[in-house]
């Protein structure tokens, strides 16, 4: 089998044993996610499993099918299993990191990794190749994350720096250091923020998979892999590797600057961020064989690896304290990654805490005690407190690890912060990151998966796009265009799914739109390992008349590696079952129609038109809208969703996918076509199946 | 002892435009031995995401020596070990290569440049792509083609001396990143 290493690693944690399933044997899974959710669906015995933390809960730690090959920006893992974070269910979920660890574990000769049951004690798992062992971590409970990997390090190799070759127990050698995953105070504390991490900042961030591990008394898993992974055809994939690069990658030594698509989201050309640190001597670094390379390794060493929002947390904060932002930005982002925080949505987390006090409800002797220093935000005092009470539960810090949501619901809050927007979650508890009520997939989406989608593909071609009025210039490519190109795209060959116009917001083409990106994403991002940071490809400035590589790349890249040639619609086929094995999941945990419902103030506020806010100065948010048979970029800040139109969208969406109109569940006609047998019968056992 | 051919190909290297992403040794271990495998890629970079710029990346490479300590310890020089005619470049064939580890050993270099194939018993290095079973690219060297920082580079011309294998390639498209190109 092409692209995989043939077998999967089996661990008990709570009689230590260790065994392997044969890859093969669910070859139809592809790899990954697909991979790692059908192993799950036949090792979880009682899949209505409703915590995280119950100790049936099995953990998937799977690389992609593409991982450990030459394929660009192919080194990501998934974690699968019931996460913590999710309210008011902890639904099955999936979270996913970079770093070098889904390349080590392909080369140890493994396509994925699977956690069973809780240890006895504090333990970490050692795997060099075929040998595979269950440590004490007595020594290492208690160390932040990187002071365990280094550790970890010194451990596997007599020393915690890069050096000489070095023997493996195999007979095999090596220069590298191992990949670990580790998890920080947070995690040991078992809060629902806590990330797994994995170098200085490659991190399962979603989730709260790290205080799972905690909970299993997991610290750390270390994978030295010495072997490679069998490809197809090598001389196709340099030339594929090559033919992207060439035509699509940004050229470091000519690159073409272009302000909205100059971050690394979603496009193959996609370049590193120097604004991201605040150091002005940091370079691009990145994952093991990525061609972009975003992650910047600093002058200080402080805050590497931390892009995007993670990177940034803390900086409007600190400007709005005492007018700029320093290195207090980037040690706030360094202590989280020590600490093994999850950083997502915390501007908005703290927002919603400086309103509560200015409110006058939280603070010292407040319905909310706390001595928490609110008034000191944007400060270092405040923010190295806020960090520790999180990571070790003191005080406050008790309720806040227990994510937001459920510390409002605690103070007795939830019900009317949700109605006023001023805790501004979305979808089952995660932080607002851009907003549905303008570009709507990226919501619904989310609340039909068990968590923020985060996937950037039309969020590039849509808004990012659309967003260049804003600062006065001429969008990359018009809106009919993007329309044109999304009108060739297999499977439905739709241009309106593009059309984010009010009257088109709850159609069938904003379910094509949804499934679009659910189904792309299951199969070559999640399964296949692709970083969303390249991928899914449409618009890319450096490609030939502004179009990018997908669907002929990603077509390319899998053919090289796997010998087996494959159609786009196929694909998503494939990806649209793997994504029906997470929603039999959902479903035999609980989940129905009436459940899919969005926070109050989605339904009544108007948006402010900032993507990831929901108070604030409103600003305009351009998005593809055709009116009058005209397509254009137009501002729709300032609307809201409408709760009946919702509901006939979630008839589309799940007459589109096969489901039940009343339910939301599965119907076995859909299950046969896809020849899903054993999940039909596992839904039939439990009359959840129309 | 006659004086042995100068190489007339070497790699020039630039840790401070690396990223540290090892696409160039996936790619020199796939062109040779068909299979993406750190452990038998004849360049070695040393990521350290702990480390601080500039001295976070470490690029390990074979030098082209102009005294080739490998060539000299060979047993069986000109069979194993061996000069190219046509470029000066030292490479190892392997249909004649025992094993015996010398070369490895001889190499003044830590770590060693001389890569060596446990399951099979046989020495690699870098032929700077003069024999790629698994890629027809002529005149190419698959690592500085899949270098997406263009962080290494092919020369014809020998560098004067050791530090000058480290070259800067930082020009103006690394200075209109903003990032630091002294």
């Amino acid at each position: 089998m092409y692209g995989h290493a043939g077998k999967i690693l089996r661990v008990n944690l709570t009689d230590s044993k260790i065994s392997t399933i044969n890859t093969e044997d669910y070859a139809e899974w592809i790899g990954g996610h697909g991979l790692g959710a059908a192993v799950w669906f036949d090792l979880v015995k009682d899949k209505t499993i409703t915590s995280g933390f119950d100790p049936g809960n099995v953990l998937a730690i799977m690389p992609g099918l593409f991982s450990g090959t030459l394929v660009p920006a192919s080194c990501r893992t998934q974690m699968l299993g019931v996460q913590v974070y999710s309210w008011p269910c902890e639904w099955f979920g999936r979270s996913n990191a970079g770093g070098r660890f889904a390349n080590m574990l392909k080369w140890a000769g493994y396509d994925g990794l699977i956690i069973e049951g809780v240890a006895e004690k504090p333990t970490w798992i050692n795997i060099v190749d075929d040998d595979v062992r269950l440590n004490d971590a007595g020594s290492l409970w208690g160390m932040d994350t990187h002071t365990a990997q280094r550790a970890i390090f010194k451990d596997v190799l007599g020393s915690d720096a890069h050096g000489n070759w070095v023997k493996t127990k195999g007979n095999r050698l090596t220069t590298q250091r191992p990949a670990v995953l580790t998890i920080g105070p947070a995690g040991e504390n078992g809060s629902r923020l806590a990330v797994v991490l994995t170098e200085h900042g490659n991190a399962f961030g979603n989730g709260g998979y790290g205080g799972i591990w905690g909970a299993k008394n997991l610290k750390a898993i270390s994978v030295l892999g010495t072997g490679g992974v069998p490809v197809a055809d090598p001389q196709a994939l340099l030339e594929a590797r090559l033919w992207a690069q060439k035509h699509y990658a940004t050229d470091y030594d000519d690159p073409k600057i272009w302000p909205p698509l100059g971050i690394t989201i979603s496009h193959f050309g996609g370049y590193a961020n120097a604004n991201w640190p605040i150091d002005p001597r940091s370079k691009p670094a990145g994952c093991t064989g990525c061609h972009i390379n975003c992650q910047p390794r600093t002058s200080t060493g402080v805050a590497n690896e931390a892009v995007c929002g993670d990177a940034g947390f803390y900086k409007a904060w600190e400007k709005k304290a005492h007018g700029s932002a320093t290195d207090i930005s980037a040690q706030a982002v360094d202590l989280t990654q020590r600490l093994g925080i999850n950083s997502k949505g915390f501007q908005n987390w703290l927002l919603y805490l400086t309103i509560l006090y200015d409110k006058g409800v939280l603070g010292p002797g407040k319905e909310i005690d706390t001595t928490l220093p609110v008034d000191k935000i944007g400060e270092a005092e405040f923010i190295e407190d806020f960090l520790y009470r999180i990571a070790y539960r003191k005080e406050i810090g008790n309720d806040l690890a227990e994510g937001f949501p459920r510390a409002a619901q605690k103070w007795g809050r939830l019900e009317e912060d949700l109605k006023t927007g001023i805790l501004p979650m979305h979808s089952w508890g995660y932080s607002i990151h851009y907003d549905g009520r303008c570009e709507a997939y990226w919501w619904y989406a989310s609340m039909i998966e068990s968590r923020d989608v985060n996937m950037h593909d039309f969020n590039i071609a849509a808004y990012r796009i659309g967003q260049e009025i804003s600062s006065g210039k001429k969008p990359l490519v018009p809106a009919e265009q993007i329309a044109d190109w999304f009108g060739k795209l297999e499977p439905y060959h739709d241009p309106e799914m593009m059309n984010f116009a009010t009257d088109n917001l709850y159609s069938a083409h904003m379910a094509r739109t949804t499934a679009w990106l659910l189904h792309y994403s299951y199969f070559w991002k999640h399964s296949c390992g692709l970083c969303s940071t390249a991928f899914s490809d449409l618009v890319n400035p450096n490609g030939p008349g502004n179009r990018g590589l997908t669907p002929e790349g990603e077509l390319k890249f899998y053919q090289a590696v796997t010998g087996r040639k494959l159609t786009f619609e196929a694909s998503m086929e494939i990806g649209r079952k793997i994504f029906n094995l997470d929603k039999a999941i959902w479903t035999l945990q609980g989940r129905h129609r009436d459940m899919e419902q969005f926070p109050e103030y989605m339904y009544s506020l108007p948006s402010i038109g900032n993507p990831s806010a929901t108070v604030g100065q409103p600003q305009p948010y351009y998005m593809p809208t055709k009116i009058n048979g005209v397509w254009d970029y137009r501002n729709v800040a300032g609307r809201h969703l409408d709760r009946d139109k919702f509901e006939q969208w979630k008839t589309r969406f799940y007459e589109l996918e096969g489901w039940d109109a009343r339910t939301g569940w599965q119907t076995r006609s859909l299950l046969k076509s896809l020849g899903m047998q054993k999940v039909m019968d596992e839904l039939a056992r439990h009359r959840k199946l129309n | 002892m006659s004086q042995l051919p100068l190489s007339k190909a070497y790699l020039l290297v630039d840790p401070k435009k690396c990223a540290g992403c090892g696409s160039c040794m996936l790619a020199c271990s796939l062109a040779h031995e068909g299979e993406s495998n750190l452990s038998l890629s004849r360049i070695q970079v040393f990521s350290d995401a702990f480390g601080r710029y500039p001295t976070d990346v470490a690029i390990h490479f074979c030098r082209q020596c102009e005294n080739p300590l490998c060539y000299l310890a060979c047993p069986l020089p000109d069979e194993a070990l061996c000069i190219s005619q046509e470029t000066g470049v030292r490479f190892i064939d392997g249909k004649n290569c025992t094993g015996c580890y010398q070369c490895v050993e001889a190499c003044p270099y830590t770590p060693s440049r001389i890569i060596f194939r446990t399951d099979n018993n046989i020495a690699l290095k870098c032929d700077l792509c003069l024999n790629t079973p698994y890629w027809q690219a002529a005149g190419k060297q698959a690592c500085v083609e899949t270098c997406p920082m263009k962080a290494l580079k092919y020369t014809v011309k020998k560098p004067a001396g050791p530090d000058d294998y480290i070259v800067n390639l930082r020009g103006e498209g690394w200075a209109k990143l903003r990032f630091p190109t002294d």
